[in-house]
């Protein structure tokens, strides 16, 4: 069917700012556990329903371990693993997989990347092996690294730069976090302009040599294979890759009392004035993470949520308003956020978000509420299986921010237990003044040009 | 490039251990099949396994290894049946998952709307979910969300759909939903105002959207007054009244002719049960359509600039109207298209990404409508390349209709078009939109069955017999979204070009270009100085640059020279100028470069520059030589004597300034754009420093200069955008 007309989107401009990680769910999925001596673990789960098979390596390496003047890096060097290795040319590696029916990306945020092929399930070793050859051997060169600085510097135009609200939520919720005390989680994972520009090819090879080791990746296969045929395949392309050094940790030390924050942003490319509050959280494995991520369903999602309701509905002064926890391995955020309808304050949809959070404070929520989060949660848990991708990227979730796949079959437990009294207790502890960072945008005339 | 030495560090072995299947106690039913046997646990998940010797030790492959053979697969099966209100039903059982998803699909998208009403169907999709007589927007929108599902409908060209996701426990509840919006939806006036206003401020957010403004303009050139060339607008929403809602409802929204596609966890047998139970009371045909105005015939290539201030990329869609949805020769076009610009592994991206490094993505497709559909391809690119992006890609285009697809290309694009098709179909909600889109199109009955085949069998030939009907970049509609002053100029001389802003009114050419305007210089920040600079790429420098201000009593002369040893460029730059008004006198430059000589001697009085001037012109393979007589605005200044005075501009945070430069090899003045675009701190050789960054587009290529925000301003640093090397002053 035709999609050429331009669907109006709501939400458009909410949408990165919602690609957080998914909310942890109980998994229904078998698996096993492996891993070779030189560190590598793999995951696998079998699914024959379907002739495909689904392959997704992660490393831990994310923006986050990036250093001051080399913000992007992270996801600039994901670029260069397709570039070419020892036994692939540059390209190659798109034209292989794609040539056998298989579709394949990276992603890279602050705390992993990821690497995935979904291919047909005869041509599961081509996959690994593709990824195999690039772990133990990636090609870099001078050139491929400037041609890739330049698509980088392309995707960040495309996606923050050239995009309304994009350049103030991208550069302005990390903020949240202090750049001198935890500098990982305080800059983009897109990274600046002048950083990119300012990474060098000798970045590139000491990157590489320190993160992309197979003691610090995790491979899930999921899908239709024989496993015995995979741990052979695994063990002969990966097997004689030596180890990499032990990575340290990240040091990233925040507060959650440091005092609110407030930043007004002129966008000259948007039209509506836009509010986020944001607001700093404990890492994933938190025991407060199922109340948080309930608390966001009950106060931003859908268009029985709070904020739709007050903002949207009521007040009529939200073109769209929602919020969401985002946790990571990491701190993470939580947002509520608001866009403008045409002729409204910002101040109006600010005070208007912090009475809604303000409101759960004091009073809670209801016992409709918690069950409809819940419920959501376990819609989610269940919708977001069906693929071998989507089951892949479940058991990568468990194995890096759970630590524990035993988890899957626990986790649900523990969004049962929250009781509108814990929720009351977390917007407490977190959604307060003291631990906020408002940023407001507002439209700011082009300069130059001729159009009105 | 061989790190990682394949030296074997000992054989592979694999774990054995206790059994870690998790649980499906949520889900109660229907295991997936998932048996691994010898599986071990990771304990604590950080390595502590038991391991055994590997049974083998096979090498490391050096090159691919081979495929398999592809595992021989159908097409899911699905049943259709009719229920008796006319309700064509089709229904694609997968019971691994506790979940259903229904899709019903009415011929009542934005097609059917009246002239001056476009946005009609839309605000009937979002008022649908907004009240009946006995329920209220908020307690559907409760009763759905609070058991984790979702009931949305929206506003297609051809089709208007309502969807429905939720558990196989909560069916009944959802279906009761479902069917009392469709039968029984009250548009409350409220809902309505709200709903407009809500439209009206989503219609401003797409003017702020680059990708937006290319679709909706794309889209009103192909197809004109054809229903998928039009779209909502201010005037239309506002129009819109809501007894043309209720009007649009009652006669719109009826069962014969809809079609119900339900996937998931249910039988045919439950299907036709639950439907007759909650929908058999509907009843009812809509009035037959009026026939819809024909899209425009395609003319000569025009090129429409939607005026965007201040972009930072260029959005490029050129496309033409292509085939009818059942055409053959849709095949050979879609292997075509895969070819051209389907994915990473395909000429546009190879091309425009992989190789000249323009864009993050370029792309083509071809699209279905229920009448006829188009091709188009696409790009967004940084503004400074828009029109060589632009060329290349309609060079591209051509090439597809000039040459036969080479043999290894076609057996990539049918590879990866056959072997991914299971990848589209791998959850019940996938078949079914693959079934409802092909019964929705009017597609053969045999065309899911054969879809591989057909594609499998396309020949070199078939391809670019195809790509001569389908890609037509001699008779398109190119639309580009961007910084119209900055690309108007170059975008003219590729295609007629038709300027409008982000409302389609026109827009005066004269308005983008804006004009030079003598700027009051400040003397004083020009002071004798000689500074040194070096050139490097990437950390190695290659080359040097002095520059040098003497003053004299009646006279300021800048001295320049350049030398980039290993590519045997060496240049010198003599430059005089009235030590007060800053106009220039004279220049004199010489140099070589490419293995060509350049002399240019320029004389400027009386509002004239004479003289002569020889460049290096590698296309030609000997200099171009131009004789200069011109007459100049007050103001403009010669194009070697802009570095020196930049420092001397007026600069403060967000300053613009427009300035013309008389450029002798071009014969020709440049505007020259300047804008004080922030600052911070810059390291180079000499030192660190605070500074004003200086960007400067309209000249050969767009530069940034770096100046010391200390008086007297001195420049430090000089990139020229898009290219790896860089000026660095040096003590």
């Amino acid at each position: 069917m035709t999609s050429l007309r331009y669907v109006p989107h709501l939400v458009a401009a909410a949408v990165l700012l919602l690609a957080a990680p998914q909310a942890a769910a109980q998994v229904a999925v078998r698996y096993a556990l492996d891993s070779l001596p030189n560190g590598l673990r793999i995951i696998l789960s079998e699914d024959h329903s379907t002739p495909v098979v689904s392959v997704d390596l992660w490393y831990r390496v994310g923006s986050r371990n990036e250093q001051p003047g080399r913000s992007g890096f992270a996801h600039l060097f994901e670029h260069m693993m397709f570039q070419g290795s020892a036994h692939v040319g540059k390209g190659q590696h798109f034209q292989l997989i794609e040539r056998a029916g298989g579709v394949l990306n990276g992603t890279t945020n602050e705390d992993r990347t990821a690497y995935f092929e979904e291919v047909p399930s005869n041509r599961l070793n081509l996959a690994l092996w593709l990824e195999a050859d690039r772990m133990r051997s990636l090609a870099i060169t001078e050139e491929n690294f400037e041609n890739q600085r330049q698509a980088v510097k392309e995707e960040r135009r495309l996606r923050v730069d050239n995009q309304p609200y994009q350049p103030a939520f991208t550069e302005g919720i990390p903020l949240l976090y202090d750049s001198t005390s935890c500098f990982g989680y305080a800059h983009s994972v897109i990274g600046s302009m002048a950083d990119l520009d300012s990474a060098k090819v000798t970045d590139v090879r000491a990157f590489f040599e320190r993160y992309y080791a197979p003691n610090n990746a995790t491979l899930v296969v999921v899908g239709d294979f024989d496993p015995a045929e995979a741990r052979r395949l695994i063990a002969q392309y990966f097997g004689d890759i030596p180890r990499g050094p032990a990575t340290e940790p990240v040091r990233c030390d925040y507060r959650f009392d440091v005092g609110p924050k407030r930043r007004v942003w002129e966008d000259p490319h948007a039209n509506l004035p836009a509010v986020v509050i944001a607001y700093r959280l404990p890492p994933h494995r938190d025991a407060d993470t199922p109340a948080l991520t309930l608390l966001g369903t009950i106060l931003g999602e859908g268009e029985s949520s709070r904020l739709h309701r007050a903002l949207v509905r009521q007040s009529r002064s939200a073109l769209a308003a929602g919020a969401q926890s985002a946790t990571r391995s990491g701190p993470g955020m939580f947002f509520a956020f608001a866009i403008a309808n045409q002729g409204v304050a910002p101040d109006t949809l600010e005070r208007q978000l912090q009475a809604e959070v303000e409101r759960i404070r004091s009073d809670g929520v209801s016992d409709e509420e918690l069950t409809k989060a819940r419920n959501t949660v376990r819609a989610g848990n269940v919708l977001g299986m069906q693929t071998t991708m989507q089951v892949a990227e479940r058991l990568q979730h468990y194995a890096h921010l759970h630590e524990s796949l035993e988890e899957m079959a626990t986790d649900l437990d523990r969004y049962g237990a929250v009781t509108n009294e814990t929720i009351r207790r977390v917007a407490d502890k977190y959604l307060v003044p003291a631990n906020s960072f408002t940023i407001v945008v507002v439209p700011k005339p082009s300069a130059g040009g001729g159009a009105p | 490039m061989r790190r990682r030495a394949a030296q074997a560090s000992g054989t592979a072995r694999s774990a054995t251990g206790k059994s870690c299947a998790g649980t499906r106690k949520d889900l109660g039913r229907g295991a997936r099949p998932a048996r691994l046997a010898g599986a071990g646990c990771w304990a604590l998940l950080a390595g502590l396994v038991v391991l055994e010797p590997h049974v083998s030790r096979a090498q490391y492959p050096t090159s691919p290894p081979p495929a398999a053979p592809l595992k021989p697969m159908q097409f899911p099966p699905f049943r259709e049946a009719r229920l008796a209100n006319g309700l064509k039903l089709i229904v694609v059982e997968n019971h691994e998952l506790p979940v259903v998803s229904l899709t019903l699909a009415l011929p009542a998208g934005a097609r059917v709307e009246p002239a001056g009403r476009e946005g009609l169907a839309g605000l009937v999709a979002t008022l649908l979910t907004k009240g009946t007589p006995t329920r209220t927007a908020d307690q559907i929108a409760a009763a759905i969300e609070g058991v984790g599902g979702s009931l949305e409908a929206s506003a297609g060209d051809d089709f208007f759909t309502v969807s429905l996701t939720v558990l196989r426990d909560y069916l009944d509840r959802g279906l009761d939903l479902l069917a009392d919006v469709v039968l029984h939806p009250a548009f409350p006036d409220h809902e309505l105002e709200l709903a407009r206003q809500r439209t009206l401020s989503a219609l401003a957010l797409e003017k702020s959207q680059p990708e937006a403004l290319a679709s909706r303009f794309f889209a009103r050139a192909l197809y004109g007054e054809h229903p998928y060339g039009r779209s909502a607008t201010e005037a239309s929403v506002k129009a819109i009244t809501r007894a043309e809602v209720q009007q649009f409802a009652a006669d719109r929204l009826k069962p014969q002719g809809a079609l119900a596609v339900i996937a998931g966890d249910l039988t045919l047998e439950e299907a036709r049960r639950l439907l007759g139970q909650y929908l058999g009371s509907w009843r009812g045909e809509p009035p037959p359509e009026s026939p819809a105005p024909p899209p425009p015939p395609g003319g000569p290539t025009r090129i429409i600039l939607v005026h965007r201030p201040g972009s930072a990329q260029s959005n490029i869609e050129v496309g033409n109207l292509a085939l009818k949805p059942a055409d053959p020769w849709y095949f050979p076009a879609v292997v075509g298209n895969k070819v051209l610009g389907g994915g990473a592994d395909s000429r546009l991206f190879a091309i425009l990404r992989e190789q000249k490094g323009w864009t993050y993505g370029a792309s083509s497709g071809i699209s279905r409508g229920r009448d006829v559909g188009h091709f188009s391809a696409g790009t967004e690119v940084r503004t400074a390349v828009t029109d060589s992006a632009l060329v290349e890609l309609l060079a591209q285009l051509r090439r597809m209709r000039a040459e036969p697809v080479p043999d290894s290309e076609l057996a990539a694009a049918k590879g990866f078009l056959v072997g991914s098709f299971p990848l589209s179909i791998e959850t019940a909600a996938q078949v079914a939109s693959q079934v409802s889109t092909a019964r929705l199109l009017g597609l053969p009955d045999d065309y899911l069955r054969t879809y591989r085949d057909r594609l499998a069998a396309v020949t070199a030939a078939d391809v670019l017999a195809a790509a001569k009907r389908v890609i037509r970049p001699d008779s398109a509609v190119i639309v580009v979204v961007g910084d119209g002053s900055a690309i108007y100029p170059k975008l003219q001389t590729l295609a007629p070009v038709e300027v409008i802003d982000a409302d389609g009114k026109p827009v005066s050419p004269d308005e983008l270009t804006a004009k030079a305007q003598p700027v009051a210089f400040d003397a004083a920040q020009l002071v004798a100085r000689r500074d040194s600079f070096q050139l490097s790429l990437q950390g190695n420098v290659l080359g040097y640059m002095t520059a040098e201000l003497v003053r004299g009593g009646d006279s300021l002369v800048y001295l320049e020279e350049t030398a980039i040893a290993p590519v045997g460029f060496r240049q010198r730059t003599v430059v005089r100028m009235d030590p007060s008004s800053l106009a220039t006198r004279a220049v004199d430059q010489s140099g070589s470069g490419g293995g060509q000589e350049l002399e240019i001697h320029l004389v400027y009085a009386g509002g004239r520059v004479k003289g002569r001037a020889e460049t290096p012109d590698p296309r030609a393979g000997a200099p171009k030589v131009v004789e200069v007589d011109t007459a100049l605005a007050e103001g403009t200044l010669d194009i070697n004597a802009f570095q020196p005075l930049v420092a001397a501009l007026p600069l403060a945070e967000g300053a613009t300034f427009t300035i013309g430069a008389f450029e002798a090899s071009q014969n020709a003045v440049r505007t020259l754009s300047v804008k004080v675009a922030g600052g911070g701190e810059v390291a180079v050789p000499a030192g660190q420093f605070a500074v004003f960054r200086v960007e400067v587009t309209g000249g050969s290529q767009p530069l940034v200069f770096y100046l010391t925000r200390e008086p007297p301003r001195r420049l430090v640093k000089l990139e020229i955008v898009g290219q790896p090397v860089v000026f660095e002053a040096v003590r």
